[in-house]
């Protein structure tokens, strides 16, 4: 093996380092360490001359492992992997000690910090030795991409990779494409009709020679990892189809949430008692008659039916309340002189032109009313009074803190949207996680809001969380760019901080492939051991530190490389005592 | 149970109130209002019964009298409502509510009846003078003055003020017993003693004399307008209902006499008054100015009309100048009579009574409170 040469680097960062520790006493004391070549410090070592320095010294003293004591690893470490490959350096021969958010900025005793500071350093230095070099490595890509789901957000990521020209499988269970825009009447905020719009996406997609429609079909199952998918379709009893794909788009969608498990709003004992689904099909009809075919003269709308409620879904379902408002709106088009309540919990009105629609709607003679969600839901009954409105509701309501009644014919239930029961199914068989409300996680709700920590797999519209049909299509672009930019690259880099299994230590409990959140490893039946997919496995060292008999091993992050670590802050430690 | 009545906004519109669904409820006007108080909480409060249409609690409710619209909440209210003027039409709809017979909600929704009413009295008076009128005796007295007395005998002018006064105060009186039972035994749940009814009574004279709620609002001014105005009024009408025979006099006194002293200063206190809020509602500088409806501009324009007639009778008295006394006293008491016909018990002066037993009613609810605490 040849002879360990380490170069230290101390960083000042200003003084966020520098006034807390002494960064000239841990210098002097490192460089004395066995196997240290070179120890230095610097004001900012993350800056160009930082890094040029590094740089230089790998060259000049043949460095071939170096440790940077500055900020975290999150921060910097990409940057300084980057500075020992330019220097010829591979870049895994590297490690950092966090002397800053876990030493400068959280204590205030400069010599008990100067002395943890050492710590650390002094256990980097003991890791490091034991680096490996690691080799980046990357898979082809295959150009053709599956979408699951043929919603509004289905479609419209199907159709900008197909207008891009390369093969897209859109796969849709149930018999017709458009999924829960199809009852929509109007949209909000503008009031633009939902049919027409989407049955121009629906011809678009159906049309379009680089979209394959597969509808009442289901996925089971899929294999394989980013760039190199496939599956077997499930299409009733056709016979079995097999796909070979290189991205998958998530559009699964939401289904609405069902009334009859508030049992204040009678829905299903009550025939006027209607969910928002029921009404935009009566307003799509143009006939908004009660069941006895009246005209209904009192129409009270509810809001946050089953949404905003611990009781059912805690979450807010986004786009109940715009949609009442544009109920109130039809409504009071289509029945100048009826009597129209909105009961609200609160009115959201986010997002561009949606406050106009209250403004607007408010200006209409409707008598808009709060209640409470979460302690006291109205209860609607039968009117037992002849010559009175057929139901009566009642409740406490908000802003007056009086308990009031409301007559009406008619009582508009916004449901609010919940997940589809298979949803569990789907997550597993793309090997994508769901959250405590069924919605699909996505790798970062800011950074990354449509990939997910599986690559190759992207989720849009509102099966990863209630959203409108413009946030659900704007997903689905970005999906879209997302998956044409991994296919223009035709090979993608992945993880090589991955486990790999030692066969002759292997018994084959496979407890391992239990663990796996990646679905990375897999048994073989004839060898009766496990295997990963070093593809799909993120490096995480689950499967490694579960295996019974240690024979997986995670690569930067050998059991020597962490108890090596452990022993050079005790070491120091000790030596310091 | 409070049953919503959407339509009720729309009647209450014909008193005044304009686009109610303006407000959001911030409770910006209730936190600035100077007069609100635990237990009176508005005029937040009375927007969002207003919005729902709930007459139940309107009609028990004692707030409206309690504000004095000084304004301050319409200035800062962020959505432009303008709740003081919602609490001002809220006033009329109530004295529309206590009156039984009926008369006031239409005086105040329909300008066919409010005028139609004052016309027909004012040719009544004309009429009656014509009629009962005595040979006219154009002759001067010995100070020269003309011989009004000889025009209209102080006694019979007297018998007629006392049985207009007796009407109008058992129509002001029976509409304060509704006031009272509307707020008191509707609007209280607990029954309140006779001792308590005793106890907080000097509430109701101290605020009907000097209205201490009313010097509450920042500008002060108002106050103190209205305060001479009212003092003025005052003044005047215990001169005329009670010493009218001592009042109108052919004698001219000196300047310094009580009973010139006690009539020039209740006509400059009614001048200042008026002068203030007609210069006010013409300029519209301040909120409380800027909607005038029907009923403000017409008690207006006939108290200042009044005035001036009262003013005319007294300079043509006094100079001797028999025809125009006579005409200017026939044009006084033709103005004066609907006025205080149709003001007193049934339009905006109501207020004199139910403001000051307002504060006594929410005394007496308030005693209730601590009880119930």
């Amino acid at each position: 093996m040849e002879e360990v040469r380490i170069g230290v680097y101390v960083c000042w960062c200003g003084t966020n380092i520098a006034k807390m520790v002494d960064v000239e006493d841990v210098t002097r004391k490192i460089g004395a360490l066995p196997g240290v070549v070179i120890s230095k410090n610097y004001k900012y070592m993350c800056s160009d001359p930082g890094q040029e320095l590094i740089a230089n010294d790998i060259r000049e003293h043949k460095l071939n492992r170096v440790v940077v004591a500055a900020c975290s690893p999150r921060i910097h470490e990409l940057t300084f992997r980057k500075a020992l490959e330019k220097a010829g350096l591979n870049a895994y021969l590297f490690e950092m000690a966090n002397i800053r958010e876990q030493d400068s900025w959280v204590h205030d005793n400069r010599e008990e910090a100067t002395r943890k500071a050492l710590d650390l350093v002094a256990a980097a230095i003991s890791r490091v030795r034991h680096h490996e070099p690691l080799d980046k490595r990357s898979v082809s890509i295959n150009s053709a991409t599956v979408v699951i789901g043929g919603g509004i957000a289905g479609m419209s990521a199907a159709l900008e990779i197909a207008n891009a020209g390369k093969q897209v499988y859109l796969i849709e269970k149930s018999d017709k494409l458009g999924g829960l825009v199809n009852h929509f009447d109007l949209t909000y905020p503008y009031l633009y009709d939902a049919g027409s719009m989407l049955e121009l996406l629906i011809r678009r997609t159906t049309c379009h020679p680089n979209v394959k429609v597969y509808l009442n079909t289901v996925i089971r199952e899929v294999h394989g990892f980013i760039g190199n998918f496939e599956t077997t379709l499930h299409a009733g009893t056709r016979k079995a189809e097999k796909l070979e794909f290189g991205n998958i788009i998530v559009a699964t969608g939401l289904k609405p949430f069902d009334a009859s498990r508030v049992h204040q709003y009678g829905y299903g004992r009550l025939p006027d008692v209607i969910t928002s689904v029921e009404f935009e099909n009566m307003l799509h009809t143009g006939e908004v008659l009660t069941k006895a075919g009246k005209i209904p003269q009192n129409i009270a709308i509810i809001h946050c039916v089953g949404s905003r409620n611990p009781g059912f879904h805690e979450y807010c379902s986004r786009t109940c309340c715009m949609v009442a408002l544009k109920f109130a709106n039809q409504l009071r088009s289509l029945l100048p002189d009826a009597n129209i309540y909105d009961l609200y919990a609160d009115m959201r009105a986010f997002g561009k032109g949606c406050e106009e629609l209250y403004t607007t709607t408010s200006r209409k003679k409707i008598t808009f009313m709060m209640f409470d969600q979460q302690e006291e839901l109205p209860q609607i009954i039968k009117s037992v009074v002849p010559d009175d409105p057929p139901m009566l509701i009642f409740f406490r309501e908000k802003i007056s803190g009086i308990g009031v009644e409301v007559p009406a014919d008619m009582v508009i239930l916004m449901v609010g949207v919940e997940a589809h029961p298979d949803v569990k199914e789907i997550a597993h068989a793309v090997g994508i996680s769901i959250c405590g409300n069924s919605f699909f996680i996505e790798k970062h709700p800011k950074l990354d809001p449509v990939a997910t920590t599986t690559g190759g797999v992207y989720i849009v519209g509102a099966c990863q969380g209630p959203k409108g049909i413009s946030d659900a299509v704007c997903q689905a672009k970005a999906a879209a760019a997302r998956v044409l930019g991994t296919i223009n690259q035709s090979s993608v880099h992945v993880e090589v901080t991955t486990a790999v299994v030692n066969e002759s230590l292997c018994c084959g409990c496979q407890t391992c492939n239990l663990v796996c959140p990646y679905t990375a490893i897999r048994f073989d039946k004839d060898k009766k051991v496990s295997y990963v997919n070093e593809v799909l496995c993120k490096g995480c060292g689950t499967c490694g530190s579960t295996c019974p008999t240690g024979a997986i091993r995670s690569k930067h992050f050998t059991d020597q490389q962490i108890l090596s670590q452990i022993d050079g802050l005790l070491t120091m430690a000790l030596k310091q005592e | 149970m409070n049953r919503i009545d959407p339509n009720l906004t729309r009647d209450l519109r014909k008193f005044g109130i304009r686009d109610w669904n303006d407000c959001y409820h911030c409770g910006t006007c209730t936190a600035t209002c100077p007069l609100t108080a635990q237990g009176f909480l508005f005029p937040r409060k009375e927007i969002r019964l207003m919005q729902m249409g709930l007459k139940g609690p309107i009609s028990t409710s004692v707030e409206p009298w309690l504000c004095y619209y000084c304004g301050e909440c319409s200035e800062r209210c962020p959505r432009k409502a303008n709740p003081g003027e919602l609490m001002m039409s809220l006033r009329r709809y109530l004295t529309s509510l206590y009156d039984w017979t009926g008369l006031s909600g239409k005086f105040y929704t329909s300008k066919i009846w409010e005028l139609g009413f004052i016309i027909f009295f004012a040719l009544l008076v004309i009429l009656a003078f014509i009629l009962i009128l005595p040979p006219l005796d154009t002759t001067l007295t010995d100070q020269g003055g003309v011989k009004i007395n000889s025009f209209a005998p102080p006694d019979l002018v007297e018998y007629f003020d006392w049985a207009m006064a007796f009407l109008v105060a058992s129509l002001l009186v029976s509409n304060i017993f509704r006031m009272y039972l509307r707020v008191i035994w509707t609007g209280t749940k607990q029954r309140i003693s006779l001792v308590e009814h005793v106890r907080e009574f000097w509430h109701l004279v101290f605020n009907f004399s000097v209205q201490p709620k009313f010097s509450k609002c920042e500008d002060r001014s108002y106050w103190l307008y209205h305060w001479l105005l009212m003092s003025g009024y005052t003044i005047m009408f215990i001169l005329i209902v009670v010493f009218l025979p001592w009042f109108q006099t052919e004698n001219i006194f000196p300047a310094w006499h009580p009973q010139r002293v006690l009539g020039y200063y209740a006509t400059i206190g009614l001048l200042v008054g008026l002068g203030a809020a007609i210069i006010g509602r013409i300029r519209k500088k301040e909120i409380k100015f800027e909607f005038s409806h029907v009923s403000d501009w017409l008690f207006l324009i006939m108290l200042s009309l009044t005035v001036i007639t009262g003013i005319l009778i007294h300079i043509f008295r006094v100079n001797g100048m028999p025809w125009a006394t006579y005409i200017s006293y026939i044009a006084h008491m033709a103005i004066l009579v609907p006025m205080i016909l149709i003001e007193v018990p049934f339009s905006k002066w109501s207020h004199l009574a139910y403001r000051p037993f307002a504060v006594y009613f929410a005394r007496l609810k308030k005693s209730t409170m601590h009880q119930s605490r």
